[in-house]
C-alpha cells in the first residue's frame, strides 16, 4: 500500500534525521583537522591500543556481569510478580522499579553511605569486617552490585509486560501434560525469550556506557577515556572517536542477539484469547512472598532507606522544593512530551520491525540500538553541532532540543515494546480489514492500535521513565535556566547538603512512581477490559 | 479509541504549557551565564543579582561527574553561535583556554580595580575574584605534620599521602604551575617520585579530604574549602599552608574567573553581571558562605578560618603560562595516571 510505505518511510527518515544526523555531524568533525581531511584522531586512538584494551576489558567484564546478574534475578522476579498470585504484586512492582528511577551515581552514594567504613554497617560490624566490605565495594564487585540493582527492574518490568501477551491456550495445553515448572521451562520462557534477550542486551549496553558509578567506586572503564578527552583535553573530536570501539562492541552484540531473536520468534506466533493464565502458588505463596520481601529489603530498602533517613526532616523537603520546584515540573513535562512522541513514533518503528513490510525493515532497530549504545555526551555534542545555528536557534535554545535527544537515545525502547506487542496481533486481522475496504490508517487506528494498547501504554511508560531519569544528554543540552530534576540533583551534589540531595532523590522517585501507579490503575480498570 | 483521547490531550496540553512556560522569553532583560563554580554557592549570588537589577539570569551549572568541565565543553561546542553571555569559571586556566580559542572577549570592569594584576588578564579577557588556595589537609592524629608539597616525595611519608586525580580540576592546574615554576625535568622527576613513594589517587579533592578525615591517609593537597567544610563539621583535620618558609614556593592560589563571551547575545546585561560578580559585596558573600572563598579586594573580610590573601606567601606564576603548560603536559599526566592502574 502506498500510504503504508509513505508513512513507514517517513517514520524511518525521522529516526535517521533525529538520531543519525547529529552523529554524522560529529563524525564529520572527527575527520577534519585545521580545515583539512585527517585521520589523526583515529590514529591517536589506535596508538593507545594497549591502554584502551585494558579499559575495554574492564567495561566488558562489568557489562557482562551486570547484565547476567540483573537478568538472572530480574526474570524470575518478573515471573513471580507478573504471572503468579503473590500478595501485593502491584505494590512490589513499584517498589522494585524505584532504583531504576534515580541516577545510578546517586544509588552508589546511598549504598556507600550504608556499607562504607563510616556508614551504618561500619558502625555495627567489627572494624576488620567493615574494612573488608568497604574495600571490596570499591572496584568491580561494588560496581556490578550497584548497577545490577539499578538495572534489574528493566528485566523484571519487561518480563511482566511480555508475560501478559502469551497466548493462554499454549500454556493451558501444556498444563494438561505437565506442572507449572515444566510449562514455564518449555513454553512460557521460550516464548518470551526475545524479551529476556532484549532485557539482557539493554542492560549490557547501559552498563557498557556507564561512567558515574565506576568513577565513584574507582574502577577504570572505557567511557572514562571519553570523559578524559572532554574534561582534561577539551578535545571534542577525540572524545567522539573514542566512542567508535563502543559502537563495534554494540554491533557484535546486536549480531549475536539478532540470530537468537530470529530463532526464538518462530515459536511465538500466537493469537491471544481470554485472560492471561495465573500461576497459583499454593503453599509456596507465603514463603515466596517472604523471600521477595527480604530481597526488596536488601536491594531497595537499604539504599532508599539511607536516602529516606538522610532526608528525614521537613526542612530538607522544604528546601528541596524551594531549590528544585521548577525542575520537578520541567522534568515531568519534558519526559511526558518525549514519551508521547516516542510512543507515537515507536508505534510505526515497532510496526515496521514486526511486520517487515519494507525492504529495509531492520534499519530502524539497528539505528536505534546503536544510538542507545552511544555515550549521551557524544549525542549531546552532536545535537549542538547540528542544531546550534542562527536558523535553528529557536529549537536549540528551547526544550525541543532535549526532546530530540530523548528521541535519539531511547528510540529502541518503544520500538521493541511495540514490536513485541504487535507480535500478538495476527496479520490476518489486518488482511481481513483491507479485504473489507478499510485503508491502512483506518486498520491501524481501529484494529491494530486497540489490540496493541497494552504495548503502547508500556512503551509510553518505559519511555517516560528513561526520559525522566536521563542525565547524559540533558546535562549537555538543557536550555539555560531550564534544567531537569536529575541534572539539578547532580549539580547540587557538589558541596550541597546531603539531606537536601536525599530529599530530591525521594521526590524524583515519587514523581515517577505516581504516574506509573496511575497508569497501572488505568490499565487495570480501563484498558484491560476488551 | 475515544477513551484514549482525553488522557492523550491532557498530556499534550500540560506538556505544551510547560514547554512554553520554560522556553526562553524575549520580553524580560536576560543574561545567560554558564557556571562551573558549585551551584549551591553560585546560585544564591545569581538570585541576588536578579533581585537587585531585575535582570533575569538563565544559568547552566556544572557537575562533579563531568569534573566541572561540562559548561566549558559546551562553550567550545557553541563557539560558532554562542548562547552564553558570561562564563563564571571556578579557576582561571579554563578562562585562559577560552581566550586562546577566541571564545572570550575583552572587558575591563571598573569593579576589578583593587584586585591584584596577577589575578587578572591584562587585556580584560578574564578577571579573577574570590579565590581558593591549595593547602594541605592533615589528620590531627598524624605523628608529624608536612609543611611542603615536597612531602609527597619524601620517603618518610611513604604510602601515607593521597592526591586527587591530576588529570582534572585544580590538582591539574597546580601540577602545571609546578612545571612552569620548576621546569619540565624537575617537575616530571617530582611526579615520578610521587609514584615511587606510593601516593594514592582519589577521584576528587573532596574524596581526598574525606580519606584524610577518616584517618586512611595522613595528608592530602586539596582546596581551602575542602578543609574548612571538614573543620566546620568538627572532623579531626587541620589546615597547613604549604611552603611558607623563606625558600618556599608559596601556596598556589586559584581564583574564580569571570569571562565575557565573544559574540554574546546580551552583551550589555553580561557586563552588568560581570560588574556585579566583581563587586566587594559578592566577595564578602562568598567568604561568609560555606564556599569559604578568600577575597581578592583589599579590605573585604574573609572566612575566619583562613588567612587573608595579603598574609599568604603565594606561588608567583602567570596563569597564561600555566594554561599553555597544562595543555602541553596533559599527555604526560595521562600516561602517569594510567601507569598507576
Amino acid at each position: 500500500m502506498v500510504t503504508e510505505r509513505l508513512v513507514l518511510v517517513a517514520a524511518t527518515l525521522v529516526l535517521a534525521a533525529v538520531g543519525l544526523l547529529p552523529v554524522a555531524a560529529m563524525l564529520k568533525e572527527t575527520l577534519i583537522a585545521d580545515g583539512r581531511f585527517s585521520l589523526g584522531a583515529y590514529r591517536a586512538l589506535l596508538a593507545s591500543g594497549d591502554h584502551l584494551a585494558l579499559l575495554m576489558s574492564h567495561s566488558l567484564q562489568l557489562a557482562f556481569l551486570t547484565a547476567s546478574l540483573a537478568t538472572l534475578i530480574g526474570v524470575p522476579l518478573g515471573v513471580l510478580l507478573g504471572k503468579t498470585d503473590l500478595p501485593w504484586r502491584g505494590a512490589l512492582t513499584l517498589v522494585f522499579a524505584a532504583p531504576l528511577l534515580i541516577p545510578s551515581y546517586v544509588l552508589a552514594v546511598a549504598w556507600l553511605s550504608m556499607v562504607g567504613r563510616t556508614g551504618l554497617l561500619g558502625g555495627i560490624l567489627p572494624e576488620a569486617w567493615s574494612r573488608e566490605i568497604a574495600s571490596a565495594f570499591f572496584g568491580l564487585f561494588g560496581c556490578t552490585f550497584v548497577l545490577a540493582a539499578a538495572f534489574m527492574p528493566i528485566a523484571t518490568l519487561l518480563m511482566i509486560a511480555f508475560l501478559r501477551n502469551i497466548n493462554p491456550e499454549l500454556e493451558n495445553a501444556g498444563r494438561l501434560v505437565s506442572g507449572w515448572l515444566g510449562v514455564l521451562a518449555r513454553i512460557t520462557l521460550p516464548v518470551v525469550a526475545p524479551a529476556i534477550v532484549f532485557a539482557a542486551v539493554l542492560i549490557f549496553l547501559l552498563s557498557l556506557g556507564e561512567i558515574g558509578v565506576p568513577m565513584y567506586l574507582r574502577f577504570p572503564v572505557y567511557p572514562v577515556e571519553t570523559l578524559t578527552q572532554f574534561a582534561a583535553f577539551y578535545d571534542l573530536r577525540a572524545a567522539t572517536v573514542t566512542a567508535a570501539p563502543l559502537l563495534l562492541v554494540t554491533l557484535a552484540v546486536l549480531g549475536l542477539q539478532n540470530r537468537l531473536h530470529k530463532r526464538v520468534l518462530q515459536l511465538g506466533r500466537r493469537t491471544p484469547r481470554g485472560e492471561a493464565v495465573q500461576i497459583t502458588l499454593g503453599i509456596w505463596r507465603l514463603p515466596l512472598f517472604a523471600l521477595v520481601l527480604a530481597f526488596a529489603a536488601v536491594v531497595v530498602a537499604v539504599p532508599l532507606g539511607a536516602l529516606a533517613v538522610q532526608s528525614f526532616s521537613v526542612d530538607a523537603y522544604a528546601l528541596a522544593f524551594a531549590r528544585a520546584g521548577d525542575s520537578i515540573l520541567r522534568s515531568l513535562a519534558f519526559a511526558a512530551a518525549g514519551a508521547s512522541l516516542l510512543a507515537v513514533l515507536g508505534f510505526f518503528w515497532g510496526y515496521l520491525a514486526e511486520r517487515r513490510t519494507l525492504f529495509l525493515w531492520w534499519t530502524n532497530e539497528w539505528i536505534a540500538l546503536l544510538l542507545l549504545a552511544l555515550p549521551g555526551s557524544v549525542i549531546g555534542i552532536g545535537l549542538i553541532s547540528l542544531w546550534n545555528t542562527k536558523a535553528t536557534s529557536f529549537i536549540y535554545a528551547s526544550p525541543a532540543i532535549l526532546i530530540l535527544g530523548y528521541l535519539a537515545q531511547y528510540a529502541i525502547l518503544p520500538t521493541r515494546v511495540v514490536a513485541a506487542s504487535l507480535h500478538a496481533v495476527p496479520r490476518s486481522l489486518e488482511q481481513a480489514a483491507w479485504l473489507s475496504g478499510a485503508g491502512w490508517i483506518a486498520t491501524l487506528r481501529l484494529i491494530v492500535a486497540p489490540l496493541a494498547r497494552r504495548g503502547l501504554v508500556a512503551a509510553w511508560l518505559i519511555s517516560f521513565v528513561f526520559a525522566l531519569r536521563d542525565v547524559a544528554i540533558s546535562i549537555v543540552v538543557y536550555p539555560p535556566g531550564a534544567d531537569t530534576l536529575p541534572v539539578r540533583i547532580l549539580t547540587l551534589m557538589a558541596n550541597g547538603a546531603p539531606s537536601v540531595i536525599a530529599a530530591l532523590c525521594i521526590i524524583l522517585i515519587a514523581v515517577t512512581l505516581l504516574p506509573l501507579a496511575a497508569a497501572g490503575l488505568w490499565l487495570k480498570f480501563s484498558v484491560a477490559r476488551p | 479509541m475515544r477513551k484514549w483521547l482525553v488522557p492523550a490531550l491532557v498530556v499534550a496540553v500540560v506538556a505544551a504549557f510547560v514547554l512554553w512556560r520554560f522556553s526562553p522569553g524575549t520580553q524580560t532583560p536576560t543574561v545567560v551565564v554558564y557556571v562551573s563554580h558549585d551551584q549551591v554557592f553560585s546560585e544564591p549570588i545569581l538570585k541576588d543579582f536578579e533581585k537587585e537589577t531585575g535582570i533575569k539570569v538563565r544559568a547552566v551549572y556544572d557537575t562533579e561527574e563531568t569534573k566541572s568541565t561540562g559548561t566549558m565543553n559546551r562553550l567550545i561546542a557553541e563557539k560558532s553561535n554562542p548562547q552564553a553571555d558570561v562564563y563564571w569559571a571556578n579557576e582561571p586556566v579554563r578562562a585562559e583556554v577560552l581566550r586562546q580559542q577566541a571564545i572570550a572577549a575583552p572587558y575591563l570592569s571598573p569593579n576589578a580595580e583593587g584586585i591584584s594584576a596577577s589575578f587578572k588578564d591584562p587585556d580584560g579577557y578574564w578577571t579573577g575574584f574570590a579565590a581558593r588556595a591549595r593547602v594541605l589537609i592533615v589528620n590531627k592524629n598524624a605523628t608529624a605534620k608536612p609543611d611542603s608539597v615536597l612531602a609527597y616525595g619524601d620517603p618518610g611519608w611513604r604510602g601515607r599521602a593521597v592526591m586527587a586525580n591530576p588529570l582534572f580540576g585544580t590538582t591539574t592546574t597546580e601540577i602545571a604551575a609546578l612545571f612552569v615554576l620548576w621546569g619540565d625535568e624537575r617537575a616530571a622527576a617530582f611526579m615520578n617520585a610521587l609514584r615511587a613513594n606510593g601516593v594514592k589517587l582519589s577521584p576528587s579533592n573532596g574524596d581526598s579530604a574525606d580519606l584524610v578525615a577518616r584517618g586512611e591517609f595522613a595528608f592530602s593537597l586539596v582546596d581551602t574549602d575542602d578543609v574548612v567544610s571538614r573543620v566546620r563539621q568538627q572532623q579531626p583535620v587541620e589546615l597547613v599552608y604549604p611552603d611558607q618558609g623563606a625558600d618556599g614556593i608559596g601556596c598556589f592560589v586559584v581564583p574564580n574567573a569571570v569571562v565575557l563571551i565573544a559574540g554574546a547575545p546580551h552583551p550589555d546585561m553580561a557586563r552588568k553581571l560581570i560588574d556585579y560578580l566583581l563587586s566587594k559585596d559578592v566577595e564578602a558573600k562568598l567568604a561568609r558562605s560555606d564556599a569559604a572563598q578568600i577575597p581578592l579586594h583589599p579590605g573585604v573580610e574573609g572566612p575566619p578560618e583562613l588567612r587573608p590573601i595579603d598574609k599568604l606567601k603565594t606561588t608567583q606564576v602567570n596563569y597564561a603560562e600555566i594554561a599553555a603548560k597544562l595543555q602541553a603536559i596533559q599527555p604526560f599526566l595521562k600516561r602517569w595516571v594510567e601507569s598507576g592502574w
